[in-house]
């Protein structure tokens, strides 16, 4: 069994196999078939229901089991979702497992998994990625003023 | 329409997100359909070669023993009983289903016909450059049930045959 308190290595080691089986684009394919499969349950579902308030939800739940250090603002009037992550639990761990090299780019799947889910939602999604090298991060989720698709 | 703020710090929660076992299991999909079931084997022996150096180390060091502490924690972290019988040559350890597959179907996920590799793949990769040798005795599908097995490559055949045929009597 690999433990779910092992799967980030698990995760970061499974980047790396597909890059260098397929290069960045490999990489890609996989989040992007992450995102639609496992996301949908889950964040999809809750923002379709609650707007806003489905990230805000979502991030709650996740983030707390996954004892993240984070701070997090929701403004359901003006559709406004922060986090700032000040210590990431994978990077962190990551990072903490001197025998490990993480994927280089391993943050990016946070930026690929939920724009994708949001944006066609109608969301913008902004995402500070400057101090993913010590495990620090921020994301806005802002709602659009136009309708989102269907 | 609310205003909400939430402030956590790491030590107000445990970390177990169960629902990584079902993204294990999406990965492990992904993988078995664009590179096949090597594929799986390749990447999970990849994983468990980086990530286990340590536990491979504690293995050759300090022999089998090394393993049952492994064991112990991360089932214990999981919530789940096992059985482990160890000695000095000899490692078996039973579980009557497997956390992660538990929780694959909890989530209404099809479990991936290639997910005992996360224990026969993971476990022989550990095993690799040590004085042990693995062997996956019985999985099922369904619960990922399962009677595993570490013990010393210089064994003896006719010990190993009688600890089978143990094995194979206790499960009955």
């Amino acid at each position: 069994m690999i433990s779910c308190t092992e799967f980030i290595a698990a995760y970061s080691e499974l980047f790396k196999f597909l890059e260098k089986k397929g290069g960045e684009k490999a990489v890609k394919a996989f989040w992007n078939f992450f995102s639609d499969k496992y996301l949908s349950s889950s964040l999809k579902r809750l923002v379709k229901k609650r707007g806003i308030r489905g990230c805000w939800d979502y991030w709650k739940a996740t983030l707390n089991e996954e004892a993240a250090n984070f701070t997090m603002e929701v403004d359901e009037k003006a559709g406004v979702l922060k986090i700032i992550m000040h210590r990431c639990p994978s990077k962190g761990r990551l990072l903490e497992w001197k025998h490990l090299k993480p994927y280089a780019d391993y943050c990016r799947h946070c930026d690929v998994l939920y724009r994708r889910i949001l944006e066609p939602l109608g969301f913008r999604y902004e995402f500070d990625m400057s101090e993913t090298d010590k495990a620090r991060c921020s994301l806005v989720i802002r709602k659009k003023s136009r309708q989102p698709s269907k | 329409m609310a205003k909400l703020i939430m402030r956590c710090k790491a030590s107000d929660n445990v970390y177990q997100h169960k629902d990584f076992h079902g993204a294990l299991n999406l990965a492990l999909e992904h993988v078995r359909r664009h590179f096949g079931p090597d594929g799986v084997r390749c990447y999970l022996r990849q994983y468990a070669k980086a990530f286990h150096a340590p536990l491979t180390r504690d293995l050759r060091r300090r022999g089998l023993v090394a393993l049952k502490e492994y064991f112990q924690k991360i089932y214990a972290l999981e919530d789940t009983v096992i059985r482990i019988d160890c000695s000095k040559d000899e490692l078996r350890l039973e579980t009557d289903f497997c956390p992660a597959v538990k929780h694959v179907h909890k989530m209404g996920q099809t479990v991936s016909p290639l997910f005992k590799e996360t224990e026969r793949a993971v476990q022989g990769a550990i095993c690799e450059g040590t004085p042990f040798a693995y062997e996956l005795v019985s999985y099922d599908k369904k619960t990922g049930r399962s009677v595993q097995r570490f013990y010393s490559a210089s064994q003896p055949k006719a010990l190993l045959r009688r600890s089978s045929a143990r094995l194979h009597r206790r499960k009955r």
